[in-house]
């Protein structure tokens, strides 16, 4: 008895008690999500409409700051900067990470250690990452130049050349990136039912044309996920660029985020920052939205 | 075996000679792929390794030596002996594990409450939460910096928040725009949903309180989602870069990621150290995920996809 009405309670979602307790369960955390991420997200617009700096009383100028952005030339560089490093990440990384995952998907010998490998470099900090690689590029002793010398090739200076850093910097973030690719397009895999490919393996379908007819199209909903999710970290990339390369040669990597950075923390002129801030939000914030549209779509 | 493979491959007449060796190749081919993509993966760390135990004189051999010529530890003790080091370790360990124990406490509470209580405005809340997951958290620099400065009562602050240096160059302002994730309550609310709801009502009906059944009940039933929760915001505290970066301007508060930036920049800077320097960082993290490496895949997975 006591047994069916415990059960009978549970079944019935529809009886609202208000439970008071929640809120004190919520408030830390709410509050930190406050301070961390709701209030700054609206002092940015906010600031961007002021000329907020150490070095004067504050203002408002409305959109005086968006106005000079548009005719920025150095913030137009970094757009392109930015839009040129996002799409040579996302892309090699998605399909590196496709590959890794169905390579590793079946019973293959070894795939842990080849699973464990490719994920290392996702453990790595940035800044670790970035110290060997600035070693690995370095003109003058560092492994790839000492290869390509005594395979009688002329060196490079890979992070010295305003041609050459970006895409350096890029090949450093596939290597970071597409190991979590891998693990979400695994966990992708094993929703894939079982009986379609041994459906198509007993009509005698290729290797290939399983990967392009069954892999590919059921896993879409996955890749449109991993793309948002690369898309929006890899714009607002700083750190690497920080450490490695400072922005230049020549202004050739920085991106929107080193920017502001330097806007706000060189120039003190926060309100301009703010201003980039706020584009860079709003260009997210929309690619995120039409992204997951896309994927509800999908879905349903 | 042979014998028989022999014997039953003519039952099969219609097996071209492409049809029997192309699966084969095929694999083959695979498996010379994978073995090219784990050896250009690892090697950016096997010369970080080997250039660690280079002597001074051969960091600077060109073209470098993939094995060192002998194991030179001396570098792991100048990087250990630095005079900023053992100050950057206590300050990289507060700030890794005060990050991860409020995410464990925050999280926990907050994706129990959306999951499993009934409240005014908890639709509202958790839009909000998933809302908050697209907010780009390195373009809010400015502000947090600025919100960080002004937290009043703080670093000689009034209760404006002004006048002082607020919670700048502490560990509290290091903490708080990490002290609770989104993705920490989001993951963990997903869990707690799952968990069958009969757990909780016969403890109701044995009269315990709500915090008692979270306690009690709920909280160990969760041990897996608290290990991934733990595991990833050590991982992304302690390789943090930007907040330490940012909210940070003194010697004494820097990390140890802001400390080996500082070493690689230096001006009397050594391969060989920086990069003893970096395996050691690099170590403790990949401990951790290759002891908790069935969780963190599966929890990290499931959560951020399935969910």
């Amino acid at each position: 008895m006591a047994l069916q009405s415990s059960t009978a309670l549970a079944r019935r979602p529809q009886s609202f008690t208000q439970n008071w307790s929640a809120y004190a369960f919520l408030t830390p955390a709410l509050i930190i999500l406050f301070l961390s991420l709701l209030l700054p997200a609206a002092a940015t617009v906010v600031m961007s409409l002021t000329d907020i700096s150490f070095l004067r009383p504050t203002n408002f100028v409305w959109f005086d700051n968006y106005v000079k952005l548009v005719s920025d030339g150095r913030f137009r560089q970094a757009v392109g900067n930015t839009a040129y490093y996002t799409v040579g990440v996302t892309l090699p990384t998605m399909a590196l990470g496709l590959l890794a995952a169905v390579a590793l998907n079946g019973k293959l010998r070894g795939r842990i250690v080849f699973r464990t490998i490719f994920y290392l470099p996702v453990l790595t900090s940035l800044i670790a990452a970035a110290v060997v690689w600035m070693y690995v590029y370095e003109p003058y002793s560092g492994p790839i130049n000492g290869t390509l010398t005594q395979l009688g090739l002329p060196p490079q200076p890979w992070l010295q050349s305003p041609n050459l850093a970006m895409t350096s910097l890029i090949v450093m973030a596939i290597w970071r990136d597409f190991g979590t690719a891998m693990i979400i397009y695994l966990a992708g895999l094993q929703d894939i039912p079982r009986d379609i490919y041994e459906a198509a393996r007993l009509d005698g379908a290729k290797t290939k044309d399983i990967f392009f007819r069954i892999t590919v199209p059921m896993l879409s909903n996955v890749t449109f996920y991993l793309m948002i999710i690369l898309i929006v970290q890899t714009f607002q990339v700083f750190g690497a660029i920080y450490v490695m390369t400072n922005g230049g040669p020549l202004g050739s990597t920085e991106t929107i985020v080193f920017q502001m950075y330097q806007t706000a923390f060189g120039y003190t002129e926060f309100g301009y920052a703010a201003a980039m801030s706020t584009v860079l939000f709003l260009a997210i914030l929309l690619f995120s939205i039409i992204g997951t549209k896309i994927i509800r779509r999908g879905e349903s | 075996m042979s014998e028989i493979a022999q014997t039953t491959a003519p039952a099969v007449p219609a097996m071209s000679f492409q049809q029997r060796w192309w699966p084969l190749a095929e694999r083959a081919i695979g498996y010379g792929l994978l073995i090219f993509a784990a050896l250009a993966t690892i090697t950016p760390f096997l010369w970080m390794v080997s250039t660690s135990f280079k002597t001074d004189a051969e960091t600077f051999q060109f073209p470098p030596n993939f094995i060192p010529n002998s194991l030179v530890w001396q570098n792991y003790i100048d990087a250990i002996a630095g005079p900023d080091t053992g100050r950057q370790l206590i300050n990289s360990l507060v700030f890794a594990l005060g990050s991860t124990a409020s995410n464990m406490v925050f999280c926990a509470l907050a994706g129990y409450a959306l999951a499993r209580m009934q409240f005014k405005g908890k639709n509202l809340i958790f839009a909000l939460v998933v809302g908050l997951l697209m907010v780009p958290a390195q373009s809010q620099i400015v502000p947090v910096f600025l919100i960080v400065q002004r937290i009043p009562f703080a670093g000689g602050n009034d209760w404006l928040g002004n006048g002082g240096t607020g919670l700048l160059n502490t560990y509290w302002g290091m903490i708080l725009p990490t002290a609770a994730t989104p993705f920490g309550i989001f993951m963990m609310r997903q869990f707690f949903s799952r968990i069958p709801v009969e757990y909780e009502e016969s403890a109701r009906l044995d009269g315990a309180k709500t915090f008692t059944i979270f306690w009690r009940i709920l909280l160990p039933l969760a041990r897996p989602a608290m290990a991934v929760l733990g595991v990833l915001s050590f991982q992304s505290a302690w390789n943090d870069f930007i907040w330490p970066l940012i909210l940070t301007s003194q010697r004494e508060m820097a990390t140890l990621q802001i400390g080996l930036q500082l070493l690689q920049s230096g001006p009397d800077a050594r391969w060989n150290v920086v990069m003893a320097m970096a395996t050691l960082i690099t170590l403790p993290v990949i401990i951790v995920f290759l002891f908790a490496q069935r969780y963190v895949i599966d929890g990290a997975v499931t959560s951020g996809v399935k969910g």
